[in-house]
């Protein structure tokens, strides 16, 4: 199969994982064998991203077979990506999640997720992280994007 | 990136033309528009820090 990134972009990819990644990151995805079109190719280009660091592990589950690990990440679309920290076999789960392929215009946002989790660090003002401790509910946020 | 600061808060980026039934249930028209709590409060557009936050509270009532 003809690979989706080019070699001018794993080159600029690879370079941008050894300058920024920190700790391990795991990518956890979801897939389905029916009713999901872009499945294959989000398998693809997770294939092909985390292949770019030693620092990112994948892991890919059917989310029918695996619905107790899916239930346990809150994910029921397909594809339905997770982004973990990794320590040793502890997995840091901050609630960072993607529904549908990382393609165009999220694909930035798709290296970003990842940089972030490996830094263990949100890139928030001290004054919103703050604010976000004192929640005392579950918060669910859905952000609806477009690939272009 | 706020789930990161929080275990109660949990973020999920979806691709609205993957999911056409979800994004009509909560009226998206343009991107990116943020749902919170599956409709207790919606941001249109890029949106600060801070603004985020007040309509997260706002929506836990």
């Amino acid at each position: 199969m003809a690979s989706l990134l080019n070699e001018s972009i794993r080159t600029q990819v690879r370079d941008v994982f050894e300058n920024q990644l920190k700790q391990p990151v795991g990518v956890i995805l979801f897939e389905g064998k029916e009713n999901c079109e872009t499945c294959a190719d989000t398998r693809q280009l997770l294939e092909e991203v985390s292949g770019l660091s030693d620092k990112i592990s994948l892991e890919v589950y059917d989310l029918e077979e695996k619905a107790d690990v899916a239930n346990q990440y809150h994910v029921d679309k397909v594809p339905g990506i997770v982004f973990v920290g990794k320590d040793g076999d502890q997995v840091i789960d901050y609630g960072v999640r993607m529904a549908g392929i990382p393609s165009g215009h999220e694909f930035s946002t798709l290296i970003h997720d990842l940089i972030l989790v490996s830094g263990r660090d949100s890139g928030l003002e001290q004054k919103t992280r703050d604010e976000l401790k004192t929640l005392t509910k579950p918060v669910h946020l859905q952000v609806f994007v477009t690939p272009t | 990136m706020m789930a990161m600061e929080s275990p109660l808060v949990e973020a999920e980026m979806v691709e609205a033309m993957e999911f056409p039934d979800l994004a009509d249930r909560f009226n998206v028209s343009g991107v990116p528009q943020t749902t919170i709590n599956q409709g207790a409060g919606t941001v249109v557009g890029a949106t600060p820090e801070d603004y985020l936050l007040n309509e997260i509270k706002r929506a836990m009532g």
